[in-house]
């Protein structure tokens, strides 16, 4: 097997692991340990034999196309740093599987638990291996995620959802920073290729755009690793169950930001900038971390303060800007997954065992469980920095780098001070937490009684511990050439010589060492008292926690400023939408014509048409004064409405459309009796009669809309102008005068445009006119008429009335006999507006008509039908079924367009051709008329039907609910 | 009575090749089949699986136009056999095709759904002619090359969706759907003032002609005109400010209407504002970018605010619609070729992955029977639909492996190109607040233990959840493969900045 396989198996064996996992079922723990561990332990056998050929020097690579057209490929990069990091993911990986099996408890859901963990180890290998950026960020953004559920594993509990949305939210700010802090890089590099960067170090550096970039980078290294001020959300992820913790929190993903740092330490370290952003992080991590990690109660919170103090430290070696720096850090990373790892093991058995974490309940530990007690110790000492152990090698090149003088600046001088105080706060938590697990009285109320852990579940910790002391004791001998080929490979060139050895002779760094062991464990015996009984937290920070500051900003983001948001922006009030539309518009149209500085032609009074004008004032005034009256006396704006469309009945007529004339007639006179049908159901309003009733606000309101109508109306009228005013442009129309007869087979342009020309327009409005009408009998499905619209109409009330005053007359009789002659007449109609439509439709190719005006008019038949002899008399006699009409319309419509299909032609092409019918003589037809009738059909079956539900609203009042709601079934 | 006509000069000769049929496919076929149905009416069982067939067979279609475009290029048929620009157009280049294509799965999937939750006085009512017809007018306004045309199609699906909403005829829906109703009539009355004024400029209504004629044009009002269809458009796309109607309706009907609409509706408005800002007015589109970003940043901003603010399901699912459109704004107001394929990409995600969104909430609410955050918790147990809204989660917030990831890569990458920092920032933010947001609706709905009696009646059948996770599984394999769609996007942008090919293929080698 060649090394890009087995590269590529390292990625793919924890997802294809993870997958396996999801499918056991859920009592198989043993099963499911055995498998998770032999994929980690698969995983830790491919990264060890990938050794020799990343000890060559040139990095294993594997390239496979992705995503070629963002310049994306899936690129996998292994380098002795990389190496590295590998090996402690998957070796800590396995041990943690190993430990699991006895941590986790039966009832646990251990599917889901191995499934996010192998994934979890998957996505932390995705970003060690990544060769480009982009893919990092994909894979860093995976950690979040998995991260998200293994710290919510134990949903149940408040405090893991608290702490599962706490971590995916900052770290979530932090991937999409890092995100846009990549897509910099790689707009300065023009690649996003890791090789690629790290060969453009001077031209990222002294790029404008560097500052941004590597605070969005920072932004993703700081939150991930937990670094001031984004600490807070580590303390809260120790809901996870504790092998996350240990994994996760100690060993790799915290790492990922520190590897993030590491892996463009050459390319974007060394600045100023750099310096004063990941020193002051670091150094406020190392320091705060330190100092609060000392007043936890919780065995796992002084560990994760621990951690943020022991990343703080990495950062601030990485923000020196020299090559030793880098090398210590590099090397502390190591040594502190190591001693972590095993701490938060040791932790999770003394919870296992003892039922509890809390420092102030336990004691007294080490005579029921010595071996662990021993070995929590040496791992202790390893936090602490006690020589022979692998903690203190990497401590002490810190204090060699911390009294060099870097960046002369008031961070460089603080830095050794900052880091003796720090390291003595290390030993004083260390000390802590042995001295108040292990020693001491051992309480009587815990809640079980604690006894050594299954051997297999201290075996890891066994041989972690073990690691720190091999590490600690013959570092040189054990981890020198690993840890060599990791530092070239991030530094290149500029790898310093160092020395890895126990002992350097009496130096300064080793006088701080004593200092900080001496001075820490001074302050644990003046603590020691006041940590027995204190409450939780640190203090004087007691009340700063970045925990509850994070809970304000979300709440009041996501209530009270969302909110505000909402309610200032949007509105649910329909008015002020549209309000804001017209306005929008307005402002819109206004400001882009304002600047473009046109020149209204001028207005010459000469060209006017006295009488035209006339017109147009008349039928203004008539639209003007419908929307005036349309609030109170809606029967007078729908005469004036009327009257404005006679008005436009008339234009047609006088700029020669005679077509247009009898088609827009037609319909305004269908719409108006449809609005009357309709306005019967319409609540009553009254307007305040009293001029001044209403409140100045609403007068106001009314202006300030009235101003905005006004003057959208008049920019409309000028942007009409404006256009209209120009030199005309050679348009269609021309065409289809001259075409209209010739090809179109028509001489009516009109129609031909309908139905041939534009006709798949026609098609599409047909539609739109079909399911008006649906739409309008689904309306008034549940339609139950107003309280106040019951009652009969005054007219009628009045008639009823003069009725019953004489005697002569039977109550009722006025009413039903009301413009007795007029019905009669217009029942008679019925067959002669019937052949009228017939008429219109059969000429409309040639002279005013078509199918749609035919349609119109055939409609109108069955108004005069509902006016003469009422509703009832109506629907008892109609034996049109108008939804089938519809159907049947679009049907005809429909196929005569696929018709052509078999002709070889486009959709709707048109075949015309005069045919001899007998008596009636010689008529032009065109598959247009075919059309044409399905366009009637759909006319017809579209007004009646709404005719029909309207006028049916009368009767239904009258009946029970449900009978009415199955005879308007039934009628249309 | 005539002799032979020269037809030469109106009409075109040659044959029309089966393929562009096509073409007219997923507009005509579910006409006559919404006509059929409307004929059926009173066979209430054979509504549902017609419908569902149709909208399968104009899926096909479309995938076949895609791919036939993808390999001969922008396909054309004029309707009635008149030359353009007389007769009508329909112009599919490869971003009406993808946007047809990837509209008419969302729509079938919608139709399936349909099947089982659609109660059967909306049935009776004409739902499924409803749902077929609003597909015709969809798929009407992605494919016509012309810009009356494109109206027309608009009102087809503006007034079936109207009656999508009315068929339930609850008081909420009906509030809901007047407020929809009168604001996009308003709104489609606004592009309809346009486009008169648009035929009055250039004395045509075909696109591809319209663009030969544009740079001839002196002295006409073309800004205030691009400004106008701007506003018209960006209604249509609820586009801060005119965002208002969306959350007013969307969560009041059936939740498989809403999925439709959320799905696909909006994105007609951002097609729009392509095909016409971009092909037809780029000069201009140049000009609004600064406006058009603003806009764009305030509605991907606002619209995950206003997600955050809500504590019902599916009011928080249409603002959610409305941040996604801010990206696909973006994208045009960066306006390059990179920056529009991403508004492409970004909005064929958001059609699959809102609709999903939108039915799993349906899901989510009838298992809960409720849909308020306050009263939904405890359906830890069904977990098909806590790794469904964890994707969807993961998908719509931009996170991997969902389909988000690489649109919103692909815009936050042209909008640093073009120096537009502040674009960038907006884009991030509003990912981060959707990944709160939805984080939020994923520890509630799934994590947080049930309430003690918040839990309303549970309907004795459930609807299937097999609709959302087809397109869940989409979103992933959109999320893990992205290149063919990433290269689809990308062609479609270019398409639309050399219009030359756009024109050619309409009126031949020598327009």
């Amino acid at each position: 097997m060649n090394s890009e396989t087995m590269l590529m198996m390292l990625i793919a064996l924890p997802f294809a692991g993870a997958c396996l996992a999801a499918l056991f079922p859920p009592n198989a723990r043993n099963a499911e340990t055995w498998a998770a561990a032999l994929v980690t332990l698969g995983a830790v056998v491919l990264s060890a034999s990938l050794f020799p050929a990343v000890a060559t020097g040139t990095p294993v690579r594997l390239n496979i196309e992705w995503l070629p057209t963002l310049g994306l490929s899936f690129s996998l990069r292994m380098d002795g740093f990389a190496w590295l990091f590998s090996m402690l993911v998957t070796c800590i990986g396995f041990l943690v599987v190993i430990y699991s099996r006895y941590y986790m408890s039966p009832d646990d859901a251990i599917p889901r638990f191995y499934a996010f963990f192998l994934a979890f180890m998957g996505a932390m290998l995705g970003i060690i291996l990544s060769g480009n950026l982009i893919l990092l960020v994909v894979f860093w953004e995976l950690t979040s995620i998995i991260s998200f559920m293994l710290i919510g594993y134990w949903y149940q509990k408040a405090d893991a959802r608290d702490g599962a949305r706490m971590s995916l939210t900052i770290t979530g700010v932090g991937g999409l920073g890092l995100l846009a802090g990549v897509l910099l890089i790689g707009h300065i590099v023009g690649s996003y290729d890791l090789d690629a960067v790290l060969d453009s170090g001077d031209l990222i550096r002294s790029h404008p755009l560097y500052v941004p970039a590597i605070c969005l980078v920072l932004l993703g290294a700081f939150t991930k690793s937990a670094q001031f001020p984004f600490h807070f959300w580590l303390p809260n992820a120790m809901a996870a169950p504790t092998p996350v913790s240990a994994f996760l929190h100690s060993a790799t993903m915290v790492k990922a930001g520190v590897f993030l740092m590491a892996r463009l330490w050459p390319v974007l370290g060394g600045t100023y900038e750099w310096f004063w952003l990941t020193g002051f992080a670091g150094a406020a991590s190392l320091l705060l971390g330190a100092y609060f990690a000392i007043f936890q109660r919780d065995i796992k919170g002084l560990l994760a303060y621990s951690t943020i103090s022991h990343l703080g430290l990495i950062t601030l070696l990485l923000s020196l800007g020299s090559p030793l720096g880098a090398v210590a850090a590099i090397f502390h990373m190591m040594n502190h997954a190591t001693f972590k790892a095993s701490l938060f093991m040791a932790a999770g058995i003394i919870d296992h065992e003892s039922g509890t974490r809390d420092m102030q309940k336990l004691g007294g530990l080490f005579k029921l469980m010595p071996y662990t007690a021993t070995l929590a110790m040496v791992a202790s000492a390893a936090m602490a920095g006690v020589p022979l152990l692998n903690g203190f090698l990497s401590k002490e090149m810190f204090f060699a780098e911390a009294i060099e003088t870097h960046a002369d600046s008031i961070l460089d001088t603080a830095a050794p001070y900052v880091a003796v105080i720090a390291s003595a706060f290390a030993v004083t938590y260390s000390i802590r937490f042995i001295h108040a697990v292990f020693f001491g009285e051992r309480p009587a109320d815990l809640p079980r009684e604690p006894h050594e852990p299954p051997f297999l579940m201290r075996l890891p910790i066994q041989l972690l511990v073990l690691a720190c002391l091999v590490i600690g004791i013959i570092p040189a001998i054990t981890v020198g050439s690993f840890l060599h080929i990791a530092v070239v490979s991030v530094l290149g060139a500029d790898t310093p010589a160092y020395s890895l050895a126990v002992w350097h002779g009496l130096t300064v760094p080793l006088g701080m060492s004593v200092i900080a062991l001496i001075g820490g464990a001074l302050l644990y015996v003046l603590l020691r008292h006041y940590l027995a009984h204190c409450e939780e937290g640190p203090p004087y920070f007691r009340r700063l926690k970045g925990q509850r500051i994070f809970e304000r900003v979300l709440v009041f983001v996501s209530w009270r400023f969302a909110r505000l948001v909402e309610a200032t922006l949007g509105t649910r009030r329909m008015q002020q939408q549209l309000r804001l539309l017209v306005a929008v518009s307005l402002v819109a149209a206004a400001i882009p014509f304002y600047n473009s500085n046109f020149g209204l032609g001028l207005f010459e009074l000469g060209q006017i048409d006295i009488p035209f004008a006339l017109l147009w004032v008349i039928g203004i005034a008539c639209a003007v004064g419908a929307a005036h009256q349309a609030k109170f006396h809606r029967l007078v704006a729908l005469i004036l409405l009327g009257g404005a469309g006679v008005v436009t009945c008339i234009t047609f007529v006088w700029l020669s459309a005679p077509d247009l004339a009898v088609t827009q007639l037609l319909v305004e006179i269908v719409t108006a009796v449809l609005i009357l049908l309709g306005l019967r159901w319409l609540p009553k309003r009254w307007e305040d009669t009293e001029l001044g009733r209403a409140p100045i606000s609403t007068k106001l309101r009314r202006g300030r809309d009235l101003l905005v109508a006004a003057v959208a109306g008049l920019g409309m009228t000028l942007l009409s102008y404006a256009v209209m005013t120009r030199p005309s442009p050679d348009t269609i129309s021309g065409f289809f005068l001259r075409k209209a007869y010739e090809e179109g087979g028509g001489r009516n342009v009109v129609n031909v445009i309908l139905v041939d020309f534009r006709g798949f327009d026609t098609f599409g409005e047909i539609t739109v006119l079909g399911i008006v009408a649906l739409t309008v009998f689904a309306l008034f499905r549940r339609f139950r008429p107003a309280p106040d619209t019951i009652e009969s109409p005054e007219q009628q009330r009045i008639q009823a009335a003069t009725d019953e005053e004489r005697s002569d007359r039977i109550t009722g009789q006025t009413v039903s006999d009301y413009l007795l002659v007029p019905s009669v007449i217009m029942q008679w109609l019925f067959p002669v507006i019937i052949v009228f439509a017939a008429y219109l439709f059969l000429r409309g190719h040639d002279l005013p008509g078509g199918g749609f005006a035919a349609g119109v008019a055939m409609s109108a038949a069955f108004i005069l039908q509902y006016l003469a002899a009422g509703t009832v008399w109506v629907e008892d006699r109609l034996r049109i079924l108008p939804v089938n009409w519809i159907g049947l319309g679009l049907l005809i419509a429909g196929c005569v367009g696929i018709g052509s299909w078999v002709f070889g032609y486009p959709f709707l092409t048109s075949y015309s051709q005069y045919i001899d019918l007998p008596v009636i003589g010689e008529i032009p037809a065109a598959t247009a008329i075919l059309f044409d009738l399905g366009v009637f059909s759909l006319v017809v079956g579209a007004t009646v039907l709404m005719l029909i539900v309207f006028a049916h609203q009368s009767i239904r009042r009258l009946r029970a609910a449900k009978i009415s709601t199955t005879t308007i079934e039934e009628v249309a | 009575m005539a002799g032979p006509i020269d037809i030469t000069g109106a009409m075109i000769t040659t044959p029309t090749p089966a393929g562009d049929w096509l073409a007219v496919v997923p507009v005509a076929l579910p006409i006559i089949t919404g006509a059929a149905l409307l004929m059926l009416r009173k066979r209430l069982h054979w509504q549902a699986p017609i419908a569902v067939a149709t909208l399968a067979v104009v899926f096909l279609a479309t995938l076949a136009l895609l791919v036939r475009v993808w390999t001969f290029g922008t396909v054309v048929m004029t309707m009635g056999r008149w030359l353009p620009p007389f007769g009508i157009s329909f112009t599919v280049d490869l971003l009406g095709a993808l946007f047809a294509c990837t509209a008419s799965l969302v729509a079938l999937v919608c139709s399936v759904a349909a099947v089982q939750s659609v109660a059967r006085p909306a049935r009776r009512y004409g739902y499924f002619p409803f749902l077929l017809l609003t597909a015709v007018g969809v798929n009407g306004a992605f494919l016509t090359g012309d810009i009356f045309n494109l109206y027309v199609w608009f009102e087809v699906f503006l007034i079936s969706s109207f009656g999508l909403l009315v068929v339930g005829s609850t008081r909420a829906q009906l509030d809901g759907t007047l407020k929809y109703g009168v604001l996009n009539l308003i709104g489609t009355t606004l592009f309809l003032i346009a486009t008169g004024y648009l035929y009055g400029i250039f004395g045509t209504l075909n696109m591809a002609d319209v663009i030969r004629k544009v740079p001839a044009v002196e002295g006409a009002p073309l800004m205030t005109l691009a400004t106008l269809y701007l506003a018209a458009f960006s209604m249509k796309a609820a586009a801060f400010p005119v965002q208002a109607w969306l959350p007013a309706s969307y969560h009041t009907p059936n939740v498989v209407t809403s999925a439709f609409f959320g799905g696909v509706l909006t994105k007609i408005g951002v097609y729009a504002l392509l095909r016409v800002l971009v092909l037809l007015f780029p000069l201009q589109l140049a000009g609004l970018s600064g406006v058009i970003g603003w806009v764009a940043a305030a509605t991907m901003v606002l619209g995950a605010l206003g997600a955050l603010a809500q504590s019902d399901i599916r009011r928080m699912v249409g603002f959610l619609v409305i941040s996604g459109v801010g990206v696909m704004l973006a994208g045009l107001a960066v306006g390059t070729g990179p920056a529009l394929a991403g508004g492409i990409f970004y909005a064929m995600h958001s059609m699959i992955a809102l609709t999903a969104l939108y039915l799993l909430a349906g899901l989510v609410a009838e298992r809960a029977g409720s849909s308020s955050l306050h009263v939904v918790a405890g359906l830890s147990s069904a977990p098909v639909l806590i790794i469904a809204a964890f994707i969807l989660m993961l998908s719509i917030a931009g996170l991997p492996p969902g389909s988000g990831l690489w649109p919103k890569i692909m815009v936050v990458q042209a909008a640093l190109e073009a120096q537009h920092g502040w674009l960038t920032a907006a884009v991030l933010l509003s990912s981060l607040l959707t990944v709160i947001t939805l984080g939020r609706f994923f520890l509630f709905v799934f994590w947080r233990p049930p309430v003690a009696d918040g839990l309303g009646e549970r309907p004795k059948r459930l609807m299937s959840p097999g609709p959302m996770l087809a397109l869940t599984f989409l979103a992933v394999v959109m999320g893990l493969y992205p290149e063919p769609f990433v290269r689809a996007a990308s062609h479609a942008a270019d398409g639309l900045l050399q219009p030359d090919a756009y024109v050619r293929a309409v009126f031949g080698e020598q327009g």
